[in-house]
């Protein structure tokens, strides 16, 4: 409990010098590689995340996952051997990996038209380069990314956030390694910001649920503020693809 | 990828004219982009993109015990992980094979104390070494790997900062290590001796550097050549093909020659890097 | 390393005793004089281009369709060659056949006990027999299936690897594989000035580190060939140590040459098994 105190300081700065309800500086630029469909790097504070996308193409390997009426979206998360401060022995494989690619590909299923692309497979792999905590909110971001990097025709962009509870009052957003650490519950939410739908959500630790209300809204405040962020990179990568080949200004 | 008898034949024309499917010559290797110091965990990066092949190698360092038949030196391990991002085969476990014929051949090619003294690393003798991980994270195959990463790897232990220990007291079976905490106060790798390593294919009656994919399709016969300070320090045929003795000494002395004008480029290229407050990484 | 967990282990960490014997504290150069003298002559007599008798026996496994077993004086390996059969887990149509191989120490084949699963060395050398019996096997002949051959040392007195491709090749070929050619396959060590045809265990080790330093010899390294005699096709090639250039274009004749003479016994058993054989249909 008194740990809970030095996450938010008397005069309302956290560890790194942010107020409570701001995000993470976001980085992001979409295209990064030529082999995959779709590919996309994202830094949210010091987390870095490369997603590529392949697909949608015929599913491979074992024909019967094939799905009659939807795509099967295939996702994989792996953390690169550096990216955590000791370093990890297997980049995947692990109960941890495998339960993130679950999520991942809940959330990302959610989103996909996948109604659109019967018998076909569209594999989503992660990268984990940098981790800093807030790990899965960025990979669904990345994901999101590369997702429209290959064309791939979402009903909405998904975001996630993860949010948390300092001083048993004070909601929290964005929570990095440190504030992790230290203790206190955190809250994942993935959601589809603009019809307000919530595709995963998470928690750890616990706190009393008259709390929750306040802390839900604070995370899905800051999955519609990462919308607006990602909306923009999107925005100016589409313009510098469509000026080079001559469409941006058509008359 | 898949290539259909006729551009197996365009590309053989190309190559015996000297003028292959990218206007290159047969030992001009494609442009490549390096950038050291990006992973802050690590004690040394770097990231190397040469055209589609794209590599990122970290250096960790850790304390550890020596072996009991060679206390005086430290411990060196490689670590390949193919990144599915490269290709869907790679999900999983699939890029595995790939990976253990990498760290192998690198692990050979560092073999030799002439490659690299593993001496330096050694801070107390049967008792506590040095040892340092490179880890190496394929992100794109686009033909060359060999290269690649003999490059980013020689370039991260030229970035790779040792912290430098002030003093080690030993009481019974208690070592206690002092490190310094100032972050200049560091030992440097001397990686003049480390290997590049040169891929020399064979495709029809002449030998190239540095295929692209496709010309990796096309070949009878392939050589990796891994040279050090002059010396030959690894030598592996891959690729499916059989060749006459005479083909492997002109490979041989074709790689060799690449090699040294290859690492000349590099000490160059890396002297002059000057240490910048912000690293682009994969933003540019 | 991984954890046998059907057998008993002993303790995780242990030391060879050998590493407490006070005569092992010879410096590497006067250890390398013991085995070699200056005039080349080496500890069991031969001088330096001589390679060890080899003895060759096909058929010594009766549930394999194809077996050999070579002893190169203390080296002992054995392969066996299976069936073609389908190749698991690929379920598209190759037009090539393939070859899986398998090289392995016995676990009490070498000085320090080796473990029941493959290590990254054992790999390696199974990647670069695959290498070099790759050329060797005719694949055309059965596409979309696979030939297993699996080697296995029970005692490495060095060349372990040279020998086990050359028995490969003999084991092929008794198992009625179709091959292009015989292979045969050759070890050279390097040790400053020194060059040794078919090192034996202990000339191998010490040829790892450069020994000759004082005198500016920096030279030394082991380097393994294999050839295709009749076609005049080297089909393997593998290196390691420091070499310079000069030293290598040498090493490669040296090779060449002692190759090609391995060919003539690995013919001659070949021929025994065959009039073995038409004699055993006759009977």
């Amino acid at each position: 409990m008194s740990k809970n105190r030095e996450l938010l300081s008397k005069i309302g700065l956290r560890l790194d010098g942010r107020r409570a309800d701001e995000l993470r500086r976001i980085r992001c630029k979409l295209g990064v590689f030529t082999e995959p469909d779709g590919s996309a790097y994202l830094e949210q504070g010091l987390t870095k995340i490369l997603a590529a996308v392949y697909g949608p193409h015929q599913v491979r390997g074992n024909r019967s996952k094939a799905q009659h009426d939807a795509a099967v979206v295939n996702c994989q998360f792996s953390m690169a051997v550096f990216s955590t401060g000791e370093r990890k022995r297997r980049p995947r494989g692990d109960r941890k990996s495998t339960e993130i690619s679950i999520h991942l590909r809940q959330a990302l299923t959610a989103a996909i038209k996948t109604e659109l692309y019967p018998w076909s497979q569209i594999d989503v792999y992660v990268e984990v380069l940098h981790a800093d905590g807030g790990i899965y909110p960025a990979c669904v971001n990345a994901a999101t990314l590369a997702l429209i990097d290959a064309g791939i025709p979402l009903k909405e962009y998904v975001c996630a956030c993860t949010a948390s509870l300092a001083n048993n009052d004070v909601p929290m957003l964005d929570i990095s390694h440190q504030e992790e650490i230290i203790g206190g519950p955190t809250l994942t939410v993935a959601a589809l910001p603009m019809s307000g739908k919530i595709v995963l959500m998470e928690m750890s630790q616990r706190f009393h649920v008259d709390h929750l209300q306040k802390v839900l809204e604070k995370a899905l405040q800051g999955c519609r503020d990462i919308k607006h962020i990602l909306d923009e990179a999107v925005k100016s990568h589409i313009q510098d693809v469509g000026s080079s080949t001559g469409w941006a200004n058509t008359t | 990828m898949a290539l259909c008898e006729a551009e197996k034949t365009f590309v053989l024309h190309g190559v015996e004219e000297n003028f292959r499917i990218d206007g290159r010559e047969r030992e001009d290797y494609r442009p490549m982009e390096l950038e050291t110091n990006i992973v802050s965990h690590a004690f040394g990066s770097a990231r190397l993109r040469l055209a589609n092949t794209d590599v990122l190698v970290a250096v960790k360092i850790e304390v550890d015990v020596p072996y009991p038949e060679r206390p005086r030196e430290g411990k060196l391990e490689f670590f390949v992980d193919c990144s599915a991002n490269a290709t869907p085969d790679f999900e999983g476990r699939g890029g595995e094979d790939l990976a253990v014929e990498i760290s192998n051949s690198l692990a050979g090619a560092y073999r030799s104390p002439e490659v690299f003294d593993l001496t330096k690393l050694c801070i107390l003798k049967g008792r506590k070494c040095w040892k340092i991980f490179v880890d190496i994270l394929l992100l794109e195959c686009g033909g060359n790997l060999y290269d690649a990463v003999s490059i980013a790897v020689k370039a991260a232990l030229w970035d790779t900062r040792i912290p430098l220990v002030k003093s080690v007291t030993v009481d019974g079976n208690n070592i206690d290590m002092e490190v310094s905490e100032e972050l200049h106060d560091c030992q440097k790798l001397d990686v003049t001796g480390a290997p590049i390593m040169v891929t020399v294919c064979k495709i029809g009656e002449q030998c190239i550097v540095d295929p692209s994919a496709a010309e990796e399709l096309c070949s009878v016969g392939a050589l990796v050549i891994s040279v050090s300070r002059n010396k030959f320090s690894t030598i592996l045929q891959t690729g499916s093909g059989s060749l006459h003795p005479q083909t492997l000494l002109e490979c041989l002395q074709t790689g060799h020659k690449v090699a040294q004008r290859l690492h000349d480029a590099l000490i160059e290229t890396l002297v002059d890097i000057k240490p910048s407050e912000n690293s682009v990484g994969f933003l540019r | 390393m991984p954890i046998d967990h059907k057998r008993i282990n002993g303790p995780e960490i242990t030391i060879p005793y050998q590493l407490f014997d006070k005569l092992n504290t010879k410096s590497g150069k006067s250890q390398f004089k013991d085995f070699v003298k200056s005039n080349g002559v080496r500890i069991d007599g031969r001088s330096a281009n001589d390679h060890r008798k080899i003895f060759l026996k096909t058929g010594v496994v009766s549930q394999a369709k194809g077996s050999a077993y070579i002893e190169l004086d203390k080296t002992k390996v054995i392969v066996s060659v299976f069936n073609p059969r389908e190749i698991p887990n690929k379920s598209e149509y190759s037009s090539k056949g393939e070859i899986y191989c398998e090289f392995k120490y016995a676990p009490f084949s070498c000085h320090k006990r080796r473990l029941h699963q493959q290590d990254p060395e054992e790999l390696q050398y199974s990647a670069i027999m695959k290498q070099a019996l790759e050329s060797a096997v005719s694949r055309h002949e059965f596409p979309n299936f696979q030939v297993d051959i699996y080697a296995l040392v029970l005692h490495n007195d060095g060349a372990a690897l040279s020998a086990a491709i050359t028995v490969a090749g003999v084991a092929l070929a008794h198992a009625g594989i179709p091959m292009y050619d015989l292979i045969t396959s050759v070890t050279l060590a390097v040790q400053g000035e020194f060059v040794l045809v078919d090192p034996n265990l202990e000339e191998e080790r010490l040829c790892q580190v450069p020994l000759f330093k004082d005198e500016q010899n920096t030279n030394h390294g082991i380097v393994v060939l294999s050839m295709l005699a009749t076609h005049e096709q080297v089909s393997q090639f593998y290196q390691t140590g420091n070499l310079a250039m000069d030293n290598l274009t040498s090493a490669i004749e040296t090779l060449t040459n002692a190759a090609k003479d391995i060919v003539v016994l690995v013919k001659k058993c070949l021929v025994r098994h065959v009039i073995k054989s038409a004699r055993n249909v006759e009977d």
